[in-house]
C-alpha cells in the first residue's frame, strides 16, 4: 500500500476540476483511484469521516445499536417505508442501510466476494420473461466484465481457490482461501453427503500479505465492523490511499451533496454540497460521477430536478429510483455437540452454489448460494438477545445456562438469493418527512415478488435439511415469509441498458440524457445476482473508469 | 432433531430485530460521556445520574431475574444498573417515564398478589411470577433489552464489569486467533480432508 500523501491538492471550488465523484464507497473508491492515477484532477465528496484501522473497535453497542457507522433517524437522517403506494409511509430509524464514512459499506461489510456468473447477465433470455416484472438481460456479458473482476481480485485483494466450481477466470486468485472454520466443515460434510459441491468461499479479506497490506488475524469482527489491521479489502484500505498518493485527488469529508446543477446545454457543471457546519459550496467540474449507492444516487438525481429536467436529472425515462432490488435471505441455526466457535475468523470459508439456478419446474424463478456463519455474526449481545430461539426460555437461570452453548456450539447455514426488478419497488422523495438538512427524506416503497419469497423458502428448507444431515441436535430458522422491509444491498435504481426509454445509464455507466454524468454503484445492476453484489459493483467501476479515461482523453466527455 | 421455525414475534426478539419490542430503540450519542461520569459515581458510591434510589433498586431486582446470580455471576455483578442509568441519562426522559410507569404497575401487582410494596422485597419465585405475567409488554421487553445490552456491551458503557458477560458465554475478547477454531476444523485438519 502506498503511503497516504499528506499534500493533497486543494482545488478552488469555482474552477473546474476534471471530475467530481460523489461518494467514496466500493465504487467511488475505485473511481477515485483510477481517475486520479490516470492524471485527472478529482474531488471526492464524502458525507462521513475518514475513519481508519486504528479507529475501529469491537464495539457492538456503538455500531449495531448506536449506528455509529450507518447513521439513522436519531442522527438526523430519517427514512420512511411503505409496502405499496396505497400505504401510508411510516418513519423508521433505518430502512436502507449504508455506511457514512470513507470506503462506505465496503468498510463494514462481510467481505463475501462471489463474482456473478455468466448466467446472471443473460438470464432473462435463457429463462424467458417473467410477467409483471422488469427482468431483463444486461447490455454486457460476463466476458465483458471478466477482465475487471480479475482487476478487483488483484488490485483490491481477494482470497479464494480457483476450480471447476468457480466462474471462468483469466488469472488465479492472488491469495489462497482462508483456513476452514468448524461451521464450514459441518456445511461441507453435509453438502458432500447429499452430493453437492461446496468450495472455498471467495472473500475480500487477505489470507496473506498482498499489496503492502497484512493478512487476516482472524479476530472475527468483520460483519458490521471496520477491520483493525486493514486485511479487509475495503476501498478505504485498498483504493483511497492510492488515490491520495497520486497527488491529483482531493478527498473532502463531512460533505453532503444536495444537488447536481446543469448549464444551458444540459450538461452537468457543478455539484452543490454542505460542509458539516452547514456552509454551502458549489464545486465546478467538467464531469460528475455519482457513486453514492443505490439509494442516495437516485435520491440525488430526483432532488436535482430543474426546468430542463422536470422529473429529475437523467430521468427522461422515468426509471430513476425504480426496480429497487435487495437480495433475499434465509437463515437456519443448528446446535452441535462439540465447540464450533464460529465467532472466530471471517464470516464464511465455504460456499455452495448447487442451487444457483433453481429448476424452473418448481414453478417460480430464483436461485442463490448457501454459506455457513455464526448466527449473530459472532456478536455477543445480538446472540444473547436472540437467546431462546432454540427452544428454551428467553430469560432466567436456564436461559443464562443455554447462552454458552448457543454462542460457541452453533452454526448458521444461510441462504442468499435473487430479487426480481419491479417497477413498483422504488426510492422516492418523501413529501412529508425531512432530514436534518431540510431535504425530503428517502422514501422506500418495497414488496418482494412472490417468487422471491418462494426462493427464500426453498433455501430455508434446504438449509434446515443440511443442518439435520450435519448432525444438529436442535435447530431453528427464519426467512422473510411476509417480505422484506429494508436491506443493505441497494440495487437496480438507475439500471444499465441500451434503450434510453427503459434504462438510465448505458453499458459504460454513462447517463443516456446527460453526456458528462455517470452513475456507478449498485444502482446500475440490471439483475440482483445471488446475494453478494460488491464484487460486481467494484468490477463495473473499474470498467466504467477505463472507458471514462479513454473518452476523456479523446475529448469525448 | 428438534426443529422450529421462529414465530414472527420470536424473530423480532432475535437476530436483526433484537430491539423491536424495546422502547429504547437505538442511537445514544452522548452516552460515553455520561458513562465516564457514572463509572466515577460507581466508584465513589455517588448517586445515579437519573435513576432514583427506588428505581435503581427495582430495576436492578428485575435485571437480576433476567440474568440471575446463581453458580455464576449475573446482572448484579456485571453492573447492569449503571449501564441502564447511562442509557436513560442520555436525553431519554420520555422512555424513563415509561419505565417508571411500568415499575409502578409492577408494584401494584406486587401489592395485590403478595401484599408487598416493593418488587425488590419479594421472593425470587414471586418476582418471576409477576414478570411472567408481563413478558410481552414493552416494559419487560425494554428491561430485558437493557439488561442484556448491559451484560454484553463493552465495559466502557458502564456494564459488563470485568467482562463478566463475555465469560458467561465463552467469548474470549481477543484480537487474534489461529486455527483450529473449534472441534470440527481440528478434526478436519487431522484427517487431511
Amino acid at each position: 500500500m502506498a503511503q497516504a500523501n499528506t499534500t493533497q491538492p486543494s482545488y478552488p471550488t469555482r474552477e473546474e476540476v476534471d471530475f467530481v465523484i460523489v461518494g467514496s464507497g466500493a465504487a467511488g473508491g475505485v473511481m477515485a483511484k483510477e481517475l486520479s492515477v490516470a492524471g485527472f484532477s478529482v474531488v471526492v465528496l464524502e458525507q462521513g469521516p475518514h475513519l481508519k484501522a486504528a479507529d475501529f473497535k469491537h464495539d457492538e453497542w456503538g455500531y449495531d445499536v448506536n449506528h455509529d457507522l450507518t447513521w439513522g433517524a436519531r442522527k438526523g437522517h430519517p427514512q420512511t417505508f411503505r409496502k405499496t403506494v396505497n400505504d401510508e409511509a411510516e418513519t423508521r430509524e433505518s430502512v436502507l442501510g449504508y455506511a457514512h464514512n470513507v470506503g462506505g459499506s465496503s468498510v463494514h461489510f462481510s467481505g463475501n466476494f462471489w463474482r456473478f456468473r455468466p448466467i446472471d447477465f443473460i438470464e432473462a433470455s435463457v429463462r424467458g420473461p417473467i410477467a409483471g416484472t422488469n427482468f431483463a438481460d444486461w447490455p454486457i456479458t460476463y466476458d465483458d466484465l471478466e477482465p475487471y473482476y480479475t482487476k478487483v481480485d488483484w488490485e483490491v485483494g481477494v482470497s479464494g481457490l480457483a476450480g471447476p466450481w468457480d466462474p471462468p477466470r483469466s488469472r488465479d486468485y492472488p491469495c489462497p482461501p482462508l483456513p476452514v472454520k468448524s461451521s464450514d466443515v459441518l456445511l461441507e460434510r453435509a453438502a458432500k453427503q447429499l452430493g453437492y459441491t461446496p468450495y472455498p468461499a471467495p472473500v475480500a479479506i487477505l489470507s496473506q500479505p498482498h499489496n503492502g497490506r497484512p493478512g487476516c488475524i482472524h479476530c472475527g469482527f468483520c460483519n458490521g465492523y471496520g477491520c483493525e489491521v486493514n486485511a479487509k479489502s475495503s476501498s478505504m484500505a485498498s483504493m483511497i490511499p492510492l488515490a491520495l498518493a497520486s497527488g491529483n485527488c482531493e478527498l473532502r469529508t463531512g460533505c453532503t451533496v444536495s444537488r447536481v446543477n446543469t448549464d444551458e446545454s444540459g450538461r452537468a457543471n457543478e455539484v452543490l454540497y454542505w460542509e458539516e457546519d452547514g456552509t454551502e459550496h458549489a464545486q465546478r467540474a467538467k464531469a460528475v460521477v455519482l457513486c453514492a449507492n443505490g439509494a442516495e444516487t437516485p435520491r440525488l438525481l430526483l432532488a436535482s430536478a430543474s426546468s430542463q429536467h422536470p422529473d429529475g436529472l437523467a430521468n427522461s425515462s422515468g426509471v430513476v429510483g425504480t426496480n429497487l432490488m435487495f437480495n433475499g435471505y434465509s437463515t437456519a441455526v443448528g446446535l452441535f455437540d462439540e465447540p464450533v466457535n464460529a465467532y472466530k475468523s471471517v464470516p464464511a470459508t465455504r460456499v455452495m452454489h448447487d442451487f444457483y439456478e433453481l429448476d424452473p419446474s418448481l414453478g417460480f424463478y430464483g436461485g442463490g448460494g448457501i454459506d455457513a456463519r455464526h448466527f449473530s455474526a459472532g456478536k455477543p449481545m445480538e446472540m444473547a438477545l436472540s437467546g431462546g430461539i432454540l427452544g428454551g426460555p428467553s430469560w432466567g437461570s436456564e436461559y443464562k445456562r443455554n447462552l454458552e452453548k448457543e454462542f460457541t456450539h452453533t452454526a448458521a447455514f444461510d441462504g442468499h438469493t435473487t430479487s426480481l426488478p419491479l417497477a413498483t419497488n422504488t426510492v422516492t422523495l418523501d413529501p412529508n418527512v425531512q432530514d436534518k438538512w431540510g431535504r425530503p427524506a428517502m422514501r422506500t416503497t418495497y414488496k418482494d415478488h412472490p417468487d422471491d419469497i418462494a426462493t427464500m423458502k426453498f433455501f430455508y428448507d434446504k438449509t434446515m435439511e443440511l443442518l439435520d444431515v450435519a448432525g444438529a441436535t436442535k435447530s431453528a430458522g427464519f426467512y422473510a415469509e411476509n417480505g422484506q422491509e429494508g436491506n443493505v444491498h441497494l440495487l437496480g435504481t438507475c439500471r444499465m441498458g441500451n434503450d434510453p426509454s427503459s434504462s438510465v445509464v448505458d453499458k459504460f455507466n454513462r447517463s443516456h440524457d446527460v453526456e458528462n454524468l455517470f452513475m456507478v454503484d449498485g444502482s446500475s445492476l440490471v439483475t440482483s445476482g445471488r446475494g453478494q453484489p460488491t464484487m460486481t459493483i467494484m468490477a463495473l467501476a473499474f470498467r466504467a473508469a477505463d472507458n471514462i479515461i479513454q473518452s476523456a482523453r479523446r475529448g469525448e466527455i | 432433531m428438534e426443529e422450529q421455525q421462529f414465530s414472527r414475534r420470536a424473530f423480532l426478539r432475535s437476530a436483526t430485530g433484537t430491539a423491536r419490542n424495546s422502547i429504547i430503540l437505538l442511537s445514544l450519542p452522548a452516552i460515553l460521556v455520561s458513562c465516564e461520569r457514572s463509572q466515577q459515581a460507581q466508584m465513589n458510591n455517588e448517586e445515579f445520574s437519573v435513576l432514583s434510589e427506588e428505581e435503581a433498586q427495582e430495576f436492578l431486582a428485575i435485571a437480576a431475574r433476567i440474568v440471575p446470580t446463581d453458580e455464576t455471576p449475573g446482572a448484579t455483578e456485571a453492573g447492569v444498573i449503571y449501564f441502564i442509568d447511562n442509557v436513560l441519562a442520555d436525553d431519554r426522559e420520555a422512555e424513563h417515564e415509561i419505565l417508571r410507569q411500568g415499575m409502578r404497575e409492577l408494584q401494584v401487582a406486587g401489592v395485590r398478589n403478595f401484599n408487598a410494596s416493593y418488587f425488590h422485597e419479594l421472593e425470587p419465585e414471586q418476582q418471576d411470577q409477576l414478570l411472567r405475567e408481563i413478558e410481552e409488554s414493552p416494559f419487560f421487553g425494554t428491561m430485558r433489552f437493557l439488561t442484556i445490552a448491559g451484560m454484553f456491551s463493552l465495559p466502557e458503557y458502564g456494564g459488563n464489569r470485568d467482562k463478566i458477560g463475555y465469560q458467561l458465554i465463552g467469548f474470549e475478547d481477543r484480537h487474534a486467533w489461529q486455527p483450529p477454531y473449534g472441534s470440527y476444523d481440528a478434526d478436519y485438519a487431522e484427517r487431511g480432508e
